[in-house]
């Protein structure tokens, strides 16, 4: 198709949409003054019945936990799905050697480059792991916290170079961490199935107001969720620098020959 | 001044989704085309929170201020948040398959690809 062709194709789609949109777009609500209730009533209730400050986890892990499921299934086949790509043609088979593209130099790592992020690899490591325990109390929580661990395993690559990296970072143990993720957040979800509560109920202690240990079962799904996210981008992380190896072996044998 | 104020995050959304899928419809690369798919997300996120924003209040954690000041609507945040992990968790995937396109075929350019031919 035609780059014109698409573009009149969108111009047509558009032209269909448009009232839809004016429709919907008149409804908004005025800007700073948002009129949906549900916001509200977590802000004002969600203090007094969970004890816990941050109203954007307590929404995540707890009032809204099931949608959060939701997502966090979609993160994971969503994982599954890049490393079973990336993996269906190269083999399960791993090296430990970094891949390397022919006539092109291999540089030496720097003195400064390995002190400077080992340094930062430390910082943000401590930093990604504050993010995920304070999650009921302060900003942050499970996602960005396992993102800003996942960039600090990230660093620990730049510093060590691929062959320690990788027999730092080991695949198996990373596919059981982020298959633990989701299993504790299901099993958090489902164990108040089995005293007869609805799913998801929060029965745990809920313990103290602007306290680290606030918030009862909310504590449990977002480290699941820290750990889920932190494990599956280490994995996409590992299976993108592993494809780097492919460019040394062979090409695939069924579509070489065409 | 205050109603340019209002209508302008509306239209930073509109314009940023506009551009963003002006690239995908005129794409002739895969990676540019998921590019411009991010760009077309940011728009949700410039949209969801500008819809839960609220003048003269605080971030939804009450940790600084006491609970039951004025603050944002929380929902929104918590949804932009999740939508921002996920996405970047699909671009990874969208990138796999287009590594792979690139392997068999030799091209990512959407229009020299013919989606529906079998693979003999």
């Amino acid at each position: 198709m035609s780059p014109g062709l698409r573009s009149l194709l969108l111009l047509l789609a558009l032209a269909l949409l448009a009232p839809f949109a004016w429709h919907v777009a008149k409804a908004l609500p005025q800007f700073g003054s948002p009129t949906a209730a549900y916001g509200a009533t977590v802000n004002a209730l969600g203090p007094p019945l969970r004890h816990v400050s941050n109203m954007v986890a307590a929404v995540n892990f707890d009032f809204r936990a099931l949608d959060t499921l939701g997502e966090e299934s979609m993160l994971f086949c969503a994982v599954t799905g890049a490393v079973v790509l990336l993996r269906g043609t190269r083999g399960e088979g791993t090296t430990q050697r970094a891949g390397l593209i022919p006539g092109r130099a291999v540089l030496a790592r720097s003195d400064a480059q390995v002190l400077v992020c080992r340094i930062a690899c430390t910082l943000t490591m401590l930093f990604g792991l504050y993010m995920v325990l304070h999650g009921t109390v302060t900003p942050g929580g499970g996602f960005q916290g396992g993102v800003i661990i996942a960039s600090a395993v990230l660093l620990l690559y730049l510093a060590e170079g691929y062959g320690p990296w990788r027999r730092l970072i080991r695949s198996p143990l990373l596919d059981v961490l982020e298959s633990l993720g989701v299993l504790l957040f299901v099993g958090a979800g489902a164990a108040p199935l089995l005293s007869g509560h609805a799913a998801m109920s929060n029965l745990m202690p809920l313990g103290h107001f602007r306290d680290l240990f606030s918030g009862g079962v909310m504590l449990v799904t977002n480290f699941a969720v820290g750990l889920a996210v932190a494990a599956g981008f280490v994995m996409l992380l590992l299976e993108f620098l592993e494809e780097t190896r492919a460019l040394q072996s062979d090409s695939l044998p069924d579509e070489a020959q065409r | 001044m205050s109603l340019a104020l209002g209508v302008l995050p509306w239209l930073v959304s509109a314009w940023l989704f506009a551009v963003g899928l002006y690239g995908i419809v005129r794409s002739r690369h895969y990676v540019h085309l998921i590019a411009c798919l991010a760009v077309c997300q940011s728009a949700t996120y410039v949209l969801l929170l500008s819809i839960g924003f609220r003048w003269h209040a605080g971030p939804p954690i009450f940790y600084d201020h006491p609970p039951g000041s004025a603050a944002v609507d929380p929902v929104m945040q918590a949804l932009v948040l999740t939508d921002i992990v996920v996405g970047a968790a699909v671009s990874a995937l969208l990138l796999a398959i287009a590594l792979q396109v690139h392997k068999r075929r030799g091209s990512v350019d959407p229009q020299s690809l013919r989606p529906l031919r079998p693979n003999r």
